[in-house]
């Protein structure tokens, strides 16, 4: 019998065992969720350019298809109009977003400059 | 006494609207009158809550705020003159949401920060779990008390008779929304290596909403690759059909990275389901020592998970043990009990006020 308290134990156990007879315990690649901790100037400028997906509009009511049918033909109707204002962010998004990653490089190239000098003061 | 009920968002399988109609119950039982309103209204919710534009409350009326995320005009709500105790269902941390869901990430990062003014204009605050509270301690709350989850078990179905262990095809189960923090993603991914290394025709039932829509289909993508034919993915259930999933289980396997309180534990404890669980959050209070509980920080392996659910599945002593434990928590977390705490919490907003 094991109590719950051992579980964990003989868990942890039986996988060492596993490892040390080299069985493969990998348990597969494909789609694993990330969290977003740190944004990357890459990821941020991926994100920068805005692509609203118009199946995601819908209509959560019971037989709702007829509501979900006329948002979505709003939306064609206002293209030009939605168009100009994605257009708009995301020319905004885009130049932040490059502005940001020209200033982590200057960063980076701070940092090393300064670790070359002994630790000295960065030019600035 | 008149007592409304305030909410972020309200829908037809929202837990925290679950929460305000059972709090609601409560209230009309003990002769109190009032309404419940929301910022934000899925238009499925039937009138029981009504918007929050409606609320006319009088200035001794008490206000219980149930805050779940960001919601703009709730805000304006704390301007009102009535004594208020808040109910914070813990909003869940926006690092998880960014990448998949960035509506829902920016009300959840605009609601964590919210949450310090909610926590000090109100007369007391309450989390759900010690968890919750010691966060509305953290934001400044003048008061702070724990106030569970209220859950009723007499309202589930009956359990029916435990699974025998290391019966062919173990079920393994999942209950919870379809969304990133809750790693479905890694409990398929144990469940494979589960079913490689230990019982290869095992089955895995996913059951919950996706949040948001298309999440659903990434992880059925997932399944297919890992274990083909193996997982089956469930949209909201009713009462009965969920209870048919929880009699059928030979265990539960829980890796969330973020919870508040976790109800189907409570769940799991009512129909003696064995549980593998992580422990993040509110999980270790609602779990006691009901539960397998995974080190958050060294227990990230799949492979540790399915030996624990090896363990879960076949051992008859530990099921029995586990299941004998799981109705001590329940008991810890009865209806009566959590009714008197809400009570006692009420009325004690109301009456500091009225002394003032």
């Amino acid at each position: 019998m094991t109590t719950p308290e051992e579980a964990l134990g003989r868990g942890r156990a039986a996988v060492a065992e596993r490892r040390a007879r080299g069985e493969d315990l990998d348990a597969g690649a494909g789609f694993r969720v990330e969290p977003a901790d740190n944004v990357d100037p890459a990821q941020l400028l991926e994100w920068a350019v805005i692509e609203p997906d118009p199946e995601l509009v819908y209509s959560t009511r019971r037989l709702g298809a007829p509501v979900t049918l006329v948002k979505r033909l709003l939306i064609r109707a206002l293209r030009q109009y939605i168009v100009q204002f994605v257009d708009q962010q995301t020319r905004f998004n885009l130049q932040l977003a490059s502005l940001v990653s020209e200033l982590d490089r200057r960063v980076a190239r701070l940092e090393e400059l300064s670790r070359e000098g002994g630790g000295s003061a960065p030019p600035t | 006494m008149i007592v409304h009920q305030l909410l972020s968002g309200a829908g037809p399988h929202d837990a925290v609207t679950g929460q305000a109609r059972a709090y609601r119950a409560l209230f009309s039982g003990w002769g109190w009158g009032g309404e419940d309103v929301a910022a934000a209204l899925d238009p499925r919710v039937n009138g029981d809550v009504r918007p929050l534009a409606r609320l006319k409350p009088a200035p001794e009326d008490v206000l219980v705020f149930h805050f779940s995320a960001y919601a703009p005009r709730l805000r304006a709500a704390l301007d009102l003159p009535g004594p208020k105790l808040l109910v914070s269902h813990n909003v869940t941390p926006a690092r998880w949401l960014w990448r998949y869901d960035p509506a829902s990430a920016v009300q959840c990062a605009v609601g964590r920060a919210q949450l310090p003014e909610f926590a000090r204009r109100v007369d007391l605050a309450a989390g759900v779990s010690a968890y919750n509270a010691a966060e509305l301690e953290a934001a400044g709350a003048p008061a702070v008390e724990v106030l569970p989850i209220l859950f009723d078990r007499a309202r589930l179905e009956a359990a029916g008779p435990p699974r025998p262990p290391g019966g062919s095809a173990p079920l393994i189960l999942f209950v919870g929304r379809l969304t990133p923090h809750k790693r479905q993603d890694e409990v398929i991914r144990a469940f494979a290596l589960y079913r490689r290394l230990h019982a290869a025709d095992a089955q895995l039932v996913l059951v919950g909403e996706p949040q948001p829509r298309g999440f659903d289909d990434r992880l059925r993508e997932l399944a297919e690759q890992l274990a083909p034919g193996a997982v089956t993915i469930e949209g909201a259930l009713n009462r009965a059909q969920l209870a048919q999933r929880y009699r059928r289980a030979d265990a539960f396997l829980c890796l969330s990275e973020h919870e508040g309180f976790l109800v189907p534990l409570l769940e799991t404890f009512h129909y003696g389901v064995p549980v593998v669980a992580r422990a993040v959050g509110g999980v270790p209070e609602v779990a006691g020592d009901a539960v397998l509980l995974l080190d958050p920080q060294s227990d990230h392996e799949p492979a540790v998970v399915a030996e624990l659910l090896h363990l879960a599945v076949t051992d008859e002593a530990l099921r029995s043990e586990l299941r004998r434990r799981g109705e001590r928590r329940l008991e810890h977390f009865s209806h009566e009990a959590v009714a008197r705490r809400i009570r006692a919490a009420v009325e004690r907003v109301a009456s500091g006020v009225s002394s003032r």
